[in-house]
């Protein structure tokens, strides 16, 4: 057993076969010139080229159904890259000298490939679709074609140096037990493509991913990042184990009908299906910032609009949360300007950013809101951060500005629930008095362990004492939704902690309203809660909640 | 025939928004090129009809490019162009 690891995209396990993606297409040496006939290859290129535009249709129809209109778009610029007469030019010339088609498409798009490649950023992207066009194109000529993803071996895990949009959207959810790939991060087309078709994936595993051998039995763990080859039967079990649960659609209650919202945690709106099809009964925290990173300059107030208008659509019977936006520690934004910092963790961010240096941002965004909120559907506004009832206050007092604004301009607009995140020891310690001022509290894990542990999320040194079982934490927890429900707030939680299946009972008991996760994990969670007593889960939380360490509360949870 | 049009699409001449600028170039029998502005009078002008050309350019929201049309619908083309890249983009305003 062999275990490598890289960036885990979707936290998902799966247990498979390995197949290496023959992702370069070699082609045979070129015949001697005088022996090709440059009309037929001319002809062979243009066939190509038509067969390769026919499939791109037909699969930016199919994207659009599986991961998403936006995603899907991708496809039609390769549609222009294909027909580019640069490439055209290139490949004519090639052709010219005596070369068969498809080497003259090789040396007509290597050109072009360069120079993208040479460039920074979203432009040196473009040289990966470059290569996804032309490999389509070798592909179509060779008919060799290398691997058909479309038609993997039941239970294959992929391997792969990279995979491009096409790639990824090929992958039959059904039949593919996941992917790793060597380059790659978290946000790329391969990652959000995964989530969007609930694949389990790793990617950025670098070159030791090479040492794979094809069809070796391997397991790929999207939550871990961890991809274990030849992995032992205790191991195999629990991969194998994930996926046979049932998918609930409708909200579920404990076994003696307390009812317990799942939500689902989600950054983009390619995500919505991945919850949905999960059975979510809303959304938790829908995070933001996403909406804002990745571009030269923020999205306005009408595309904000645009894009809670189409999640609150997803769920006309759910609850959507949506956390404003909360950017700097961790998470930088080039056109925010956001200072250096030496704690970034303990400086300017969240909320601290939207009622200083961010306020216009915070201004358009809660006006996309309010707008947003006069429509179908329930809609809930978080605010990250908080840490006194001043800030709380402020932002408070500019959703009413907001409102006054937009009455007085005509535009119609409705008040959405207001509530604030627990995130701060701060928080907690005044969380009677931010209850009473808002509709509801939600209790952001990470950052709460983060905070109450003083250990920062990031430093591998201290994560031992990053776990929400230590007791300050479950205190901090028990208290916030004591001043919650004190003050007729309800109260969920969306950090990781909501979403680990074996922590289940042991939140029911301590009365959250909802648990918000990954939209993976929401079946697992979903089966917990109709399996538990709400009896004994309030007596197992006042046994968690008088231990006094870690250590204690474990064995509690494995009794 | 020339003219000047600043970008408003918020992902400049990119992605999506050039795919729609070359598409449309392509409908007319006009030789259309475009140039950065910012670089000057000798910024190099390169075939409005190439996805590559156009997207090597790096434009952004907020900056002008010189279109350049020759041919008997070069006006039609202009229009059709300018059209194009000052029309945000769905979602945008």
């Amino acid at each position: 057993m062999r275990t490598l690891t890289g960036t885990g995209v979707t936290p998902l396990s799966g247990l498979g076969r390995v197949v290496w993606y023959a992702e370069e297409i070699e082609l045979r040496d070129p015949p001697e010139p005088s022996t090709v006939d440059a009309d037929a290859e001319r002809e062979r290129f243009e066939s190509a080229r038509e067969t390769a535009e026919a499939d791109l249709e037909s699969e930016r129809e199919r994207a659009e159904e599986r991961v998403g209109e936006e995603e899907a778009e991708v496809f039609g610029a390769h549609v222009q890259f294909l027909n580019d007469p640069q490439i055209a030019e290139g490949v004519e010339d090639a052709i010219a000298d005596g070369l068969p088609a498809e080497h003259a498409v090789r040396e007509g798009f290597s050109g072009p490939i360069e120079q993208f490649e040479g460039m920074e950023g979203r432009m040196a992207e473009r040289a990966d679709d470059l290569r996804d066009v032309r490999d389509r194109l070798l592909r179509v000529l060779t008919d060799a074609g290398g691997t058909d993803l479309a038609d993997l071996p039941e239970g294959s895990i992929l391997l792969a140096e990279r995979l491009t949009p096409s790639d990824t959207a090929k992958l039959d959810p059904d039949r593919v037990a996941g992917f790793a790939t060597a380059l790659g991060g978290r946000t790329s087309h391969a990652a959000i493509f995964a989530r969007s078709l609930g694949l389990p994936a790793v990617v950025g595993l670098g070159d030791a991913l090479q040492e794979i051998e094809d069809g070796s039995e391997i397991v790929v763990d999207g939550e871990s990042g961890e991809v274990i080859v030849e992995p032992d039967d205790a191991v195999r079990k629990r991969a194998a184990a994930v996926r046979d649960v049932e998918v609930r659609r409708e909200p579920v209650a404990t076994a003696d009908g307390r009812e317990i919202e799942v939500a689902a945690n989600l950054g983009t709106l390619a995500e919505l299906d991945g919850a949905l099809e999960q059975g979510a009964d809303g959304i938790g925290l829908f995070r933001t910032e996403f909406l804002f990173l990745d571009r030269e300059s923020p999205p306005d107030e009408d595309e904000q609009y645009e894009t809670y208008r189409e999640a609150l659509s997803a769920f006309p019977e759910g609850r959507v949360v949506v956390r404003t936006l909360d950017v700097g520690g961790d998470k930088p934004i080039p056109y925010l300007e956001l200072p250096d910092s030496q704690n970034p963790f303990l400086g300017e961010r969240g909320i601290r950013r939207s009622l200083g240096p961010d306020a216009g941002l915070f201004e358009s965004q809660l006006r996309a809101l309010l707008r947003a909120a006069a429509g179908e559907g329930r809609l809930a506004v978080m605010f990250p951060l908080v840490s006194t009832v001043e800030e709380l206050e402020s932002a408070l007092e500019t959703v009413e500005r907001v409102a006054d604004d937009l009455t007085s301009e005509g535009i119609e607009h409705a008040g959405p629930e207001l509530g604030v995140m627990i995130e701060t020891p701060g928080a907690v310690l005044v969380a009677e008095e931010l209850a009473a001022r808002v509709d509801f509290l939600s209790i952001g894990t990470n950052d709460l362990a983060q905070y109450v542990m003083a250990a920062a999320r990031d430093d591998d040194r201290v994560a031992d004492l990053h776990d929400p079982l230590h007791p300050p934490v479950l205190r901090a927890i028990a208290r916030s939704v004591e001043a919650a429900h004190a003050n007729d707030a309800w109260i969920g939680m969306c950090g990781e902690m909501a979403g680990d299946p074996d922590l289940t009972e042991l939140l029911v008991g301590m009365e959250l309203d909802e648990l918000s996760m990954s939209a993976v994990t929401i079946p697992d969670v979903k089966a917990r809660i109709v399996e538990t007593d709400a009896d004994a889960a309030a007596a197992l939380a006042g046994d968690a909640l008088e231990s006094p360490t870690r250590h204690a509360v474990t064995n509690l949870l494995h009794q | 025939m020339e003219r000047v049009v600043e970008i408003v699409p918020e992902a400049g001449l990119h992605a999506r928004p050039a795919a729609k600028f070359v598409e449309t170039a392509n409908e007319f029998d006009a030789d259309v090129t475009v140039a950065p502005v910012a670089e000057g009078e000798d910024a190099e002008a390169v075939a409005a009809s190439s996805m590559i050309a156009v997207t090597s350019l790096g434009v952004k929201h907020g900056e002008e490019v010189r279109l350049s049309a020759e041919g008997e619908d070069a006006e039609a083309a202009l229009d059709a162009l300018e059209e194009v890249l000052s029309t945000p983009e769905e979602g945008e305003e």
